[in-house]
């Protein structure tokens, strides 16, 4: 598990020169990173053992190449949560993404379209795409050499999703959801991992997050409020005192789904329950780690409390302090209502669930 | 007019224009000295702050760095409502940049705060092999709208504080009686603000 300490240093990597020291999952080291530095150092051996009994269990559930997975999840879908909860061990952590987002299925159903899109067609988005490319996890190995193998998958993943939906082409901040699922898949799993995550294969579509005028972001910064409000009153009170609007800090969390400025073992354990439990663990994760903080938010002023937003501090931002804080908040059914209110007001428009099209019909057959 | 302690006059300054012109460069370059090569993009919107002495008196900017892809438009007017200066950035090697500085300049004409000290920079200045905007052209445009305009290259740091200087010298003075502190988070000023150069 934490073979970084002593390993990584001397390691010879082959065809890409990287003079730098990188953590465990390839981020460049740096003096203020978001590497797991300091978060996994701790009783490495006994880490190590964990890891591997939770590999040997997480095999056992998901079978050969993920063949009982399905079987599994309909039999015993809260020991599927409880396990997932507590992170999918991350040499299984591709093949399970795959399976609970229904992006499998969306494979297998069609086959050869990816090729298609990649190769054949042209898109509108491609300078906006290229503009990006390197400034997308620009700290991480696999995206750090110019037209490397790293920037070329994450350009035709990004190329061939704005294809996919033209709608939405590309947004600045897909390249990150892109980016994080290129380290644990190929090229064309993440492609149909996006799509699942667009159109809606299990979940309520995303899609809305990147389309004209951001609707999805609203409605989501506007619920978030009004929870901070309802939860948090103290700290609601004074943000409004501050005039501090959530789209000032937490439009990135929602858009990128904390994959941007948040330490990447934190991402990977957010995106574990992400995809299986959906949308609601973005707002749990942001509740909680308000909540962590709450009373040192409610001193500060203005400059200062943006400033906090942007940067908690470490222990704020451990997994196995931050997710169960999260875990235990409750948001579904205020979430619902909230839903069904914001829809009145904005005369339904920003229903996410409105905006569907053929593709999603595709989508819709996957889940059975 | 003596005072006592140093007089802090804040302004809040938003900064604009395409994706991958060199906002958050030209920023990071102001308030950390820091310049990459590969600055990751920016989502949603940014802020810091960097104080800067300009005569007698000391500004200090709270700046807004935005997202420069059209898609993130609807973000924009809460930045700058009741920003008192803008930065509206194009990249010199790129002509359509150019084209979306003067549409962002003319919805700040229209939508932001009348007395807002406006500044074109044509950033990547180091650029000048692949040059598509003539530093002509877009000082002629600027003079014909009344915006302060300078080649500023992040990289180099060429033109970077000579720029927020400028904007520091045409802010508002700062009113004794009622420091412009209110400009800072106004959301109310939409309506209430008429054109008064000296108000009071």
């Amino acid at each position: 598990m934490d073979r970084k300490r002593t390993g990584v240093d001397d390691f010879e990597p082959g065809p890409i020169p990287s003079p730098r020291p990188v953590d465990r999952f390839g981020f460049v080291k740096q003096d203020q990173n978001n590497s797991s530095e300091g978060l996994t150092k701790s009783k490495p051996l006994i880490d190590k053992e964990r890891e591997e009994r939770r590999a040997r269990k997480w095999r056992k559930m998901i079978g050969i190449g993920g063949s009982d997975w399905k079987h599994y999840v309909r039999r015993k879908p809260l020991v599927v949560k409880r396990r997932i909860r507590k992170g999918i061990p991350d040499c299984l952590r591709g093949l399970v993404w795959q399976l609970i987002s229904g992006s499998r299925d969306l494979l297998l159903m069609n086959a050869g379209v990816y090729e298609q899109l990649v190769i054949y067609e042209t898109s509108a988005s491609e300078l906006d795409i290229i503009r990006d490319i390197s400034r997308t996890f620009p700290s991480h190995v696999f995206f750090q050499q110019r037209h490397g193998p790293g920037q070329r998958s994450l350009y035709n993943v990004l190329k061939a999703y704005s294809v996919y939906d033209r709608n939405v082409g590309y947004v600045q901040g897909m390249g990150f959801l892109a980016g994080l699922l290129l380290l644990y898949m190929s090229e064309e799993d993440a492609f149909w991992l996006l799509v699942a995550l667009l159109k809606g294969a299990v979940h309520a579509p995303m899609e809305g997050l990147y389309l004209v005028g951001l609707p999805l972001v609203q409605q989501y910064l506007s619920q978030f409020e009004q929870l901070v409000k309802e939860q948090l009153p103290k700290l609601g009170q004074h943000f409004m005192q501050e005039m501090i609007n959530p789209s000032m800090y937490a439009s990135q969390w929602f858009i990128t789904v904390f994959t941007y400025s948040f330490p990447f073992p934190l991402a990977l354990r957010i995106w574990d329950v992400f995809l299986f439990e959906g949308v609601k663990i973005v707002f749990k994760v942001g509740l909680a780690l308000l909540r962590y903080c709450e009373n040192e938010l409610v001193k500060l002023p203005f400059e200062k409390l943006i400033n906090a937003l942007r940067y908690f501090p470490q222990d704020a931002l451990n997994p196995d302090v931050l997710l169960p804080l999260a875990y235990s908040i409750k948001v579904s059914k205020r979430l619902e209502v909230l839903t069904i209110e914001y829809g009145k007001r904005n005369g339904e428009l920003s229903q996410p669930t409105e905006s569907r099209n053929e593709q999603v019909e595709v989508t819709k057959q996957s889940r059975k | 007019m003596a005072t006592t302690g140093i007089n802090y006059i804040p302004a809040k300054l938003v900064l604009l224009g395409e994706m991958g012109t060199g906002k958050s460069s030209l920023v990071l370059r102001f308030v950390k000295g820091q310049f990459f090569d590969y600055q990751e993009s920016t989502i949603g919107a940014a802020f810091f702050t960097q104080t800067l002495a300009v005569n007698e008196t000391t500004a200090k900017f709270e700046i807004w760095d935005t997202a420069g892809q059209e898609r993130y438009h609807s973000l924009a007017p809460m930045y700058y409502r009741g920003a008192a200066a803008a930065i509206v950035v194009y990249d010199i090697s790129n002509t359509d940049s150019f084209t979306r500085a003067k549409k962002w300049v003319e919805e700040l004409r229209q939508h932001g705060n009348p007395n807002m000290v406006i500044a074109l920079a044509g950033n990547k200045a180091d650029l000048v092999d692949n040059k598509q905007v003539e530093a002509e052209v877009a000082q002629t445009y600027a003079q014909d709208n009344g915006l302060l305009f300078l080649e500023t290259s992040a990289k180099t740091a060429q033109g970077v504080n000579e720029l927020f200087l400028e904007i520091a010298r045409r802010l508002p003075k700062a009113n004794p009686t009622q420091p412009s502190r209110m400009i800072v988070v106004d959301r109310s000023s939409e309506r209430l603000v008429s054109t008064s150069y000296y108000c009071c």
